[in-house]
């Protein structure tokens, strides 16, 4: 079951046996509350911003999996980088995910996020979102339909059942480094101040 | 509205709706004042520039609009690609200013008296503007990003998919002839 649409109804009867073993019991609830109640920022960079309305109105109605919208990046749990992004774009996107609290995921939609899409030699897009950000989630399609986001959706909230630290906001914050330096290669002078002061006193 | 351009300027008509004239660089002011001031095309709706690397100029087109938005008017002025210098027209059309401003981001034309030429879509940009045609995209794209590897079987999509097709219609046909 790799192609296609996975129904909601499945994935709920699928999961059970795959997830438990690590997991002590308030773990698992945590998980389970945290996976359905998703607060997307909203917030779309490029064409594919378009899906993003049917898939949050009635005709798909994703909040029926618990995926509402908000406005500020301060009560976001996930951030959809809806499509290509230029450098300038790309800053405005860093500084909104740093400002989300954790834990926090990204979903990539669109080819442009994954190689660049149909803007691959473009001066002014960057060609891998994860270079520069911790990708939980990308969504293939040009431009995905509102059913390929669902899929999305309901393999991200798998990923937060698993509760793995494999998840981006964690790897964030391990590996600072090396997200920082491909953004300061790419922004020159003009890079934003440093996460890691944020988290400066944390016991990672 | 028509005669008066008739009677002062060579006029070229593109379409029913659409004429041309060709102005240089020292008369444009006057000769939009004078039309906006006796003609009915008074707002400014485009400002394009269009390289002609062969023949070593930059022509920009001051696309003027009537109050009844039906008939357009393009001011056609060549200007030399090295000295590359306009007179501003903010004074005369606010809207003015944004397009000059992207045109010096994209082709790098100075605008003499608006203040506002510096980034706009770019940041930090400190290549040749991109739009001028010695400007290399895909070297520029090269030595600035890093692409993603294609897929380990590297399969020529178009290809697999005619293959896919092949064997699916095949398989229908079998079991129909067995
Ligand atoms: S993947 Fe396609 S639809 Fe999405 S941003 Fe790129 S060009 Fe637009």
């Amino acid at each position: 079951m790799d192609e296609g649409f996975i129904p909601y109804q499945q994935s709920l009867e699928d999961e059970e046996q795959s997830i438990k073993s690590t997991q002590s019991v308030i773990e698992q609830a945590i998980a389970w509350f945290r996976a359905h109640s998703m607060f997307v920022l909203a917030y779309g960079t490029g064409c594919g911003a378009i899906e993003m309305p049917p898939t949050f109105t009635s005709r798909y109605d994703i909040e029926r999996l618990g995926v509402v919208g908000v406005a500020t990046p301060r009560q976001a749990d996930i951030l959809i980088v809806s499509g290509y992004c230029s450098p300038k774009t790309l800053k405005r996107v860093i500084r909104s995910y740093e400002q989300m609290s954790e834990p926090k995921y990204i979903i990539g939609l669109g080819s442009c996020t994954i190689n660049g899409g149909m803007y691959w030699d473009s001066y002014n897009t960057i060609k891998k979102l994860d270079d520069f950000l911790p990708v939980d989630m990308y969504v293939n399609g040009c431009m995905p339909r509102p059913e390929a986001l669902i899929e999305g959706f309901v393999k991200l909230q798998e990923k937060i059942r698993a509760n793995s630290s494999e998840a981006g906001y964690i790897q964030y914050r391990t590996r600072y480094a090396h997200y920082r330096a491909n953004q300061e290669r790419l922004f020159g002078t003009q890079v934003q101040p440093r996460y890691e002061e944020n988290f400066a006193g944390m016991n990672l | 509205m028509m005669s008066y351009l008739e009677e002062h300027y060579e006029l070229i008509h593109k379409t029913p709706r659409l004429f041309a004239l060709h102005v240089t660089r020292e008369q444009l002011l006057d000769t939009l004042h004078q039309i906006t001031t006796h003609t009915s095309f008074d707002t400014l709706s485009q400002l394009t520039c269009t390289d002609w690397i062969e023949e070593e100029r930059f022509e920009l087109g001051y696309m003027l609009t009537n109050a009844l938005r039906s008939h357009n008017l393009m001011l056609k002025c060549s200007i030399a690609r090295d000295k590359v210098t306009m007179p501003s027209l903010a004074l005369l059309f606010a809207q003015a200013e944004v397009m000059e401003r992207e045109l010096h981001e994209m082709f790098g034309i100075g605008f003499e008296g608006n203040e506002t030429l510096y980034d706009f879509a770019l940041e930090g940009w400190c290549d040749i503007p991109p739009m001028r045609r010695e400007f290399d995209t895909l070297a520029y794209v090269n030595a600035h990003y890093d692409f993603r590897e294609g897929r380990e079987d590297n399969l020529d999509v178009k290809e697999e998919i005619k293959k896919r097709k092949a064997a699916a219609k095949s398989a229908k046909e079998t079991p129909s002839g067995a």
